[in-house]
This record gives C-alpha cells, sequence and structure tokens, in this order.
C-alpha cells in the first residue's frame, strides 16, 4: 500500500526479513577479470552472471516470520550456513547484462566496456569523438531504491559538482582527469582515461611480493619499504595539492587514487611486471586522484580533516599491513601543504577523537 | 571532392556530419547575410576558423550540439546554430555568434559544418541538398574561397591564439603555466584540454 | 562440559542499553548448528516525548536481572550443570545499564561455578545475524539508537569501513519521534515506521550527508525538527499544500535510509562482496530491508536481515558470540569482567573465522 503512494522504477519483491539465496558465482571470476582491463578490474567484470534468486527460503522465512512476536520454542533451531545454502541453490542463473545508457548505444569503433560497477554508478571505457581517445564514461542510473525526487536531485547536482570540481582542479594542475563531455540530467559524464592501475591494487602487489610476517614488519626495517613510503608521500603532497585548490573529495580511498606509469613505458609493459628487477618500479608513476563523485567545495580544516581521515581509516582496512606508513603520507601532505596543513592535521585529532567517542554508546 | 565526412563516435547512426575549411573567403558579408536573412538554403554552421584549436576542439563543439538535438534541449533555432554557439564556454549567446560566428571583414578563414538527419529531411521539404555531392556543390558555388583539409596542421595554421586564451580564459592559468615554456606542444594539448572542458561544462 | 548430547551451552546477558535480554544457547559441534535454546527480553519504555535515562534503565535491568533469567533458564530446558559459561556485554553501551547486568553476570558466574566470557555487543549482532541468516561473509550494516557501522570482515577483525560521523540514525529516529511525542511502545522507531506508511504525498526536502562511507545525521534531525515546528505552527509544504507527521515520518525514512543503502552499497563496491546483512534494532524497518534489497538485487546480490527476536538487543546473541569466542579457548577472568561505554568493533580479534 505504502509503495502505492509513488511509483519505484523497479520493486524488488522482499520477503520481509528474508534471506534471498546467494548461489555459486559460476564462471572463475578472477579468470574473467584478468582478461580484462587488468588495472581496473577490482569490482567486476563486464559479462558477469548475476546469479538470481528465485525466492526467499521458505524455511528462514518461516523462521523470520515476523508475526511471530512470541519468544522462539523451546529448541527452535536455526538454520546454520551449511544448511542455509544447501536448501537454496535452486536458483536460476541468469546472464545479466546491465543495459547500455543511451548514449553509449549509439555506433562507436569499438564496443563500450563496463569496467566497474561502483557504488555510485557503472564505469565504462569508450572513445571520446575518435577511435583514438579513450575515454571513461561514468553512467549514473537511477537507483531503484531511492525516492525518484530525491535521485534526480542527486545524481544531477552530484555529477554536475564532479564536472566542476574536475575542472577546477585541472586549471589549477592538480593532476585530474579532464572532462570531455557531460550531461548531468541524463545522468553521464565522460572524463580523460587514465593509464595506469589504482594505487590500491600496486601496494597489495608491492606488500603481497613481501614477507608475510606481520611481527617482523612492524618490528621495523623500514629500509624494505623505501619505495612504499615514497609513494605515500606523493599520495599526501597530491591531496595537499587539491586540498589548495579548495576542494574536498569526498571518498579519498587508494581505490580513487590511479598510479600512472611514466610516460616512457607503456601500460602494456608494465603489466607484465614480474621479474625481480621490475619489481622495483611496482610503485613508480604520478599519482593520479578520480572519481570525484561526492566531491565538495572547500576550504574549512573540518573537512580537509574529515577527507584524510576517511582515507586514514579506508587505509587501514584496505592495507592493514602498511598502517604504519600511513604518518609519511600525512607529513609529505604537511610539508606541501605549510601552515595551513598543520592546522588540518591538528583538526584531524579531534576528528580522530570524535571517531572515538562516538564508540561509547552501545 | 574537398566536404569531409565527420565520423563522430556515439552519434545516432542516421546523423550525418559533414565539413569543410575555406581560406582566404572574399564573400563574408554574403554568407553572412544569408544567416541572418534566415535564407533555408544556407543551414550550415560557419565558424571563424581562427577560433578553432584543433579538430578535437572543433568535434567536441559538434558533439555537444548533436546531444542538445537528440535529448531535443536545442538552445538556439537549429542544430547548425547550436554548434556555433556550443563552441563558447559561455552562456552568452550573441556574444558566442559574434564571437565564433563569422564577422564581416574580420574573418577570413571559414569552417562550414553540415548536419544532415531525419527530423531535418522530413520538415524542410524546400532544402533537397542533403546529400554529400549537393552540398558540396551549393557550397563551392557560394563560398569564395580556397578550399583545404580538415587536418590539426591547417587549423593550426589560422589559429588565432590570443583570441582562443582570452575566450577560453587560459591566460595565467597554473595548469599551463607549471608547464615547462619549452613544452609548445606540451602546453597545447593541456590548453586544448581546458577548452575541451570549457565546451562541456557550459551550463552548469 | 558438553551437555548429553556432546553440546556446548552458553547463557548470555545483554543490557547495553533500555532491552535487558537473557538468553540460553547450545552449539552442537557435530553439525555445526547453533540451536537457541531460550530468548527472554524485557524492554524499558519511558513515556511518549523522553528518552531512557541511564539510571533508570540501570535500575530496571537490576529489578529485573532475575525474573528474566529465572525465565531464560526454565524456557531453556537445560539444567545448570549443562552450561559451560555465562557471557556478557562488555560494551559498548550504557555504564549504568552495562554494570548493572555485569554484576548479575558475576553473580551467576560465581553462584554456579562458571566461567565468564565478556563479549562486544556489536560483534554479538554480526555473529547472531550471521548465524541466523546464513549470510557466509557479508558486509554489515549495524544500525541501532547508538550505532551505525558498516562493517566488512578482514584479517580476524571486523573493520569499520564507514559510520556515522555523529549521532546514530536510531538516535536520529528516536528523538524525531520525541520532537512528534510519539509513543516509545514498543519502539520510537516501529512507530516512526508505521506513521510513515501513511505519508508519501510529499517528499520534504531533507539535507543528505554523506561523506564517502560515513554519514551524518544530526543535520537532518535538525532541519526535520524544524519542519516539525513549521507543520505545528500551521504553515504549508513546498507545494503550498499542509504536510501531515505521516509525511515528514516518510520523509526522514526516505531520506536516512537511502544514505544507509549508499554508503553500504559503497562498502560492497569497495571489498567486492555482493552480500548484505543488516543487524541492530534500526534493521527490524521493513522499508529499509526493502531499499537495501532493491541495492542489492541490482547488484545481482541478496540482503539478509532478521526479525525482531534478533535485530534488537538481546541476550542470545551474546550468548551465541561468546560461546564461539570460549571454543577457542576465551576466557574472561572475574577481575577483568569490566565493562566498557567505548569498545569499538575492530578492538575484538576475532579468532573464529578464517
Amino acid at each position: 500500500m505504502r509503495l502505492g503512494a509513488f511509483p519505484f522504477p523497479a520493486k524488488v519483491p522482499l520477503c520481509p526479513s528474508v534471506a534471498i539465496a546467494d548461489t555459486s558465482p559460476g564462471p572463475d571470476k578472477t579468470k574473467v577479470r584478468d582478461n580484462q582491463h587488468p588495472q581496473r578490474n577490482f569490482t567486476r567484470n563486464q559479462s558477469q552472471t548475476h546469479p538470481l534468486a528465485i525466492g526467499p527460503n521458505p524455511k528462514i522465512c518461516q523462521l523470520m516470520d515476523p508475526t511471530s512476536q512470541s519468544p522462539p520454542t523451546k529448541k527452535r533451531k536455526m538454520a546454520s550456513s551449511t544448511t542455509t545454502t544447501s536448501t537454496t541453490t535452486a536458483a536460476v542463473e541468469q546472464e545479466h547484462q546491465f543495459p547500455l545508457p543511451p548514449i553509449l548505444t549509439h555506433p562507436s569503433s569499438t564496443p563500450p566496456i563496463l569496467i566497474t560497477q561502483g557504488a555510485e554508478g557503472r564505469l565504462y571505457k569508450t572513445t571520446f569523438l575518435s577511435p583514438s581517445i579513450p575515454c571513461a564514461l561514468k553512467y549514473r542510473p537511477p537507483k531503484p531504491y531511492r525516492h525518484p525526487i530525491l535521485d534526480a536531485r542527486l545524481t544531477k547536482a552530484r555529477l554536475a559538482f564532479e564536472a566542476k570540481v574536475l575542472e577546477r582542479c585541472r586549471r589549477e594542475g592538480v593532476p585530474v582527469p579532464a572532462v570531455y563531455a557531460q550531461n548531468a540530467a541524463a545522468g553521464w559524464i565522460a572524463v580523460e582515461w587514465i593509464e595506469g592501475a589504482p594505487v590500491r591494487v600496486k601496494i597489495n602487489e608491492w606488500l603481497g611480493s613481501r614477507p608475510k610476517n606481520e611481527e617482523e614488519e612492524r618490528e621495523g626495517a623500514n629500509k624494505d619499504q623505501g619505495p612504499l613510503v615514497e609513494l605515500m608521500r606523493r599520495i599526501g603532497s597530491a591531496i595537499a595539492g587539491l586540498h589548495r585548490t579548495g576542494v574536498v573529495h569526498g571518498d579519498l580511498t587508494t581505490s580513487n587514487m590511479m598510479l600512472r606509469p611514466p610516460k616512457a613505458s607503456s601500460s602494456e609493459q608494465t603489466n607484465g611486471v614480474t621479474e625481480e628487477g621490475e619489481k622495483a618500479k611496482l610503485l613508480e608513476g604520478e599519482v593520479v586522484i578520480i572519481d570525484f563523485g561526492l566531491a565538495n567545495q572547500s576550504q574549512s580544516d573540518e573537512d580537509r580533516a574529515t577527507d584524510l581521515y576517511v582515507l586514514e581509516r579506508a587505509f587501514a582496512s584496505t592495507h592493514p599491513r602498511a598502517e604504519n606508513l600511513f604518518e609519511h603520507l600525512l607529513e609529505s601532505y604537511k610539508e606541501t601543504f605549510g601552515k595551513k596543513g598543520v592546522s588540518v592535521l591538528n583538526k584531524l585529532e579531534d576528528v580522530r577523537m570524535r571517531g572515538r567517542k562516538r564508540s561509547m554508546i552501545g | 571532392m574537398a566536404l569531409e565526412t565527420l565520423h563522430i563516435e556515439h552519434v545516432p547512426a542516421d546523423h550525418h556530419v559533414y565539413g569543410a575549411l575555406f581560406r582566404d573567403v572574399q564573400n563574408v558579408d554574403f554568407l553572412q547575410a544569408q544567416l541572418i536573412g534566415k535564407n533555408p538554403e544556407f543551414e550550415y554552421a560557419f565558424i571563424d576558423a581562427s577560433v578553432i584549436i584543433s579538430r578535437t576542439h572543433l568535434l567536441a563543439a559538434i558533439f555537444r550540439a548533436l546531444n542538445t538535438l537528440t535529448e531535443g534541449t536545442l538552445q538556439t533555432p537549429n542544430v547548425h546554430s547550436d554548434i556555433v554557439i556550443g563552441l563558447s564556454p559561455t552562456n552568452n549567446i550573441s556574444e558566442s555568434y559574434r564571437r565564433y560566428g563569422l564577422t564581416p571583414s574580420k574573418t577570413r578563414d571559414v569552417l562550414v559544418i553540415k548536419v544532415v538527419h531525419p527530423k531535418v529531411s522530413s520538415e524542410n521539404s524546400t532544402v533537397q541538398t542533403q546529400t554529400p555531392e549537393s552540398i558540396w556543390q551549393h557550397l563551392t558555388t557560394h563560398v569564395k574561397g580556397t578550399s583545404v583539409p580538415l587536418t590539426d596542421e591547417e587549423f593550426a595554421k589560422s589559429t588565432d591564439w590570443a583570441k582562443v586564451r582570452k575566450y577560453y580564459k587560459l591566460n595565467g592559468v597554473p595548469g599551463v603555466e607549471r608547464i615547462d615554456k619549452q613544452d609548445e606542444e606540451g602546453r597545447k594539448r593541456e590548453m586544448e584540454g581546458l577548452v575541451v572542458s570549457g565546451i562541456a561544462l557550459r551550463g552548469l | 562440559m558438553p551437555d548429553a548430547k556432546g553440546r556446548r551451552i552458553a547463557l548470555g546477558c545483554e543490557g547495553s542499553a533500555n532491552k535487558l535480554g537473557i538468553g540460553i544457547i547450545a552449539h552442537d559441534p557435530l553439525t555445526g548448528e547453533a540451536i537457541v535454546l531460550s530468548n527472554v527480553r524485557d524492554t524499558f519504555v519511558s513515556p511518549p516525548g523522553t528518552g531512557f535515562l541511564p539510571k533508570d534503565t540501570a535500575r530496571h535491568h537490576r529489578a529485573y536481572f532475575v525474573r528474566v533469567a529465572k525465565k531464560a533458564l526454565a524456557a531453556s530446558g537445560v539444567s545448570i550443570d549443562e552450561i559451560d559459561c555465562i557471557c556478557y556485554t562488555k560494551g559498548p553501551g550504557m555504564g549504568g545499564p552495562l554494570t548493572s547486568v555485569a554484576v548479575g553476570a558475576r553473580t551467576l558466574a560465581l553462584l554456579w561455578g562458571k566461567e565468564l566470557v565478556g563479549v562486544n555487543h556489536c560483534v554479538g549482532h554480526i555473529e547472531m545475524g550471521r548465524a541466523i541468516t546464513g549470510a557466509s561473509n557479508p558486509v554489515v550494516l549495524y544500525v541501532s539508537g547508538g550505532n551505525t557501522q558498516v562493517i566488512a570482515y578482514a584479517e580476524q577483525r571486523y573493520r569499520i569501513f564507514g559510520e556515522t560521523l555523529d549521532i546514530a540514525v536510531g538516535n536520529c529516529l528516536d528523538r524525531f519521534a520525541r520532537t512528534l511525542e510519539i509513543s516509545n511502545d514498543p519502539a520510537p522507531g516501529y512507530n516512526i515506521e508505521q506513521l510513515a506508511k501513511q505519508g508519501g504525498r510529499v517528499l520534504l526536502d531533507l539535507p543528505y550527508a554523506v561523506k564517502g562511507m560515513d554519514c551524518s545525521f544530526s543535520g537532518i534531525l535538525g532541519r526535520a525538527d524544524d519542519l516539525a515546528a513549521q507543520m505545528k505552527a500551521g504553515e504549508p509544504g513546498p507545494d503550498g499544500e499542509p504536510f501531515t507527521p505521516a509525511d515528514l515520518c516518510f520523509s526522514l525514512q526516505e531520506t536516512v535510509f537511502a544514505m544507509l543503502v549508499e554508503i553500504t552499497e559503497r562498502a560492497m563496491a569497495h571489498v567486492g562482496s555482493n552480500q548484505v546483512l543488516i543487524v541492530g534494532g534500526v534493521g527490524c524497518n521493513e522499508r529499509l530491508q526493502e531499499m537495501m534489497g532493491a541495492m542489492a538485487a541490482e547488484r545481482g546480490g541478496s540482503v539478509y536481515a532478521t526479525d525482531e527476536r534478533f535485530c534488537i538487543d538481546n541476550g542470545i546473541m551474546i550468548a551465541h558470540a561468546g560461546l564461539l569466542a570460549y571454543e577457542t579457548g576465551f576466557r574472561t577472568p572475574l577481575e577483568e569482567s569490566t565493562c566498557t561505554q567505548r569498545f569499538r568493533t575492530d578492538e575484538v580479534f576475532v579468532k573464529w573465522r578464517d
């Protein structure tokens, strides 16, 4: 009844308090991903098959029936993970290809490739104007869960902001992708394609190639971590440059930074790095900050500190083994930003404290 | 024939874009008069070539105009005038015509763009010149100038950088200034990027 | 010691907020099943327009502890001898209520000669949610009156990817219920949900505050309070028509839940998971579950949620998470059986998972 009040583009039938089964993932995802753009395959691949559940597990439905307000009866059995999966594998595997945004349905020299299904939208690799200009086209499809009015408002505002912020950075000389074209109302923006791999991938490659002895790493031997420390410093100074232009990113993670290889070596060559001598080059390149979907214009210490705090936590959860190197990033941020940097870092202390305080209420 | 078919990525298949560049055009005032008189036989985008820095620059403006056409959000009477104002990073339409369109006794090199799409052919039955051959014939009959190919080299010959820098606000921009003065190509590439963004961002 | 069927049995005590819950769980090592033997709860309900104060809540927990414990024991059908350990909420939560329940738990441990296991409240929610729904490795949205966190498991810890930068979403809803003087029985959030079902004529414009995987609710609450004041003063809404408390509740839910779904989706994209588990009191909200379901379905994934028995604070989740730790050899010596208002989810070393 309450849904009838406004039309949602897609209503998803969801039995209250129900677990819709997730089924086996089908083809080996890792392999498929490797065939694709190897630098940016961090979430999804192009021809992902989406297992679609046909319906809720009746057993769990019964167990979860919200109408039964009474305490569970004696010795009621709960479904353990094994029983759940075994009873819900009757799901239909279906080829699930996202419909292309209208702009990409028109002819192009090569078909658009879906690179990721990010949180805000889908990222396609395609071409801009001519076959020789690769571009990243970000499409924010309508969100079926969001009220249509709210959805349209957010999509348009965010795309417009993203475009403006990118242009501003570009004019100020902060390395970000150039804006090629946009249609905020239609939900897309096309920007320069940045060669290279996300910093996240590079750091993990680097960490993965090192001994996994946590103790040993914590003890120090920072000499080994030289290139990573150097990268942390470059990230810090890139963020300082960004903040100096009056922009806060709003979603700083190591996935939202690309490591663009030096011009001399093409991306094709760096992909094939396996030899020892090449390992040193793993973390080389210019840090290019991408995905300004949540960016804002702000000069306040508070917003800047929050930007760093978001990254600090994302970094700690994504690269727990390199957490101790984050200070190098902050140090270089401060050096690049000067006096302002000092006050931002002081504010960061406050923001952190608030973060810890937050956990006090249960 | 020197009328070039311009292939642009992600443009509907039934939309055709043609272009030609004429040097030392002698009858700019005549062409301008046809536009002002809304002569249906002169449905072209006439662009002053001195404000164009490259083929990418030109195509970006056409792409933007074609988008507004397919979305049904044209800002001017037709797609051709939308191409001219599409070059502008600002919303001032009459200023855009002045800057990027023809100026009698000032404009020397003229860039002509013609878009043929189903809607036009069905609406405007008086215009029969819709094949590349007929368009070219019409142009060579009425534009008194020397045709040259639409290449970056040819565009570069007529680019008035002082105007481009002014129109696209490229003077003293840190993103350009930080590039080594010796690296002429690098600076131009960066400016081209900013010009394209300027076109993309108009109206936001 | 294991019971006659070879099962391990734990009694869990929870009282970090206004719910006092005691539950008894059995783990069958052969089948790997967790079996709820009893799950009893008593809620301290404050009058409309007011929140629950720590002092009054603590008094409630002290007064009802024995009653609830007896009821849980009787319902479970197990004897005291069969119980392996007493689990209690070490934190986070409100100091007074936490302490009352910790004292109760210590008393049972000493009285019956059992070992104690201190449990992180949030980890309790997560483990219970996983056990109930069978979600193996989901991104967890933990939403309650005191917490708003997006959590994912990595390397022996539940890591917090996103959280509120100010008040918890449940707190936002509870406080708005107070503004509208909606009943706190059975829960303010539940009553907002029911009222919202009658709204939807207009979507009132509220701030939308998402920063990365974090979000903020205090600005929204402030604006909603302002709109409520306008409504009471008889002023019309943005479309010139009057609006109702139902419209306000509807708009508030649509906005804050959209934010929660968005940060969850961002975390899912970040860690590459397509399962999401909702736990905590606000997780009962069917509109939130529905929105989350729509998001998960679009990503080719699934949403897992539980009902009020397990979403809302309860003793069984403490028993379950405590027993998991107990089975790995974890104990809380009596002299260390304190509780703490601050206890972050990622402080717990999760030895029982791969």
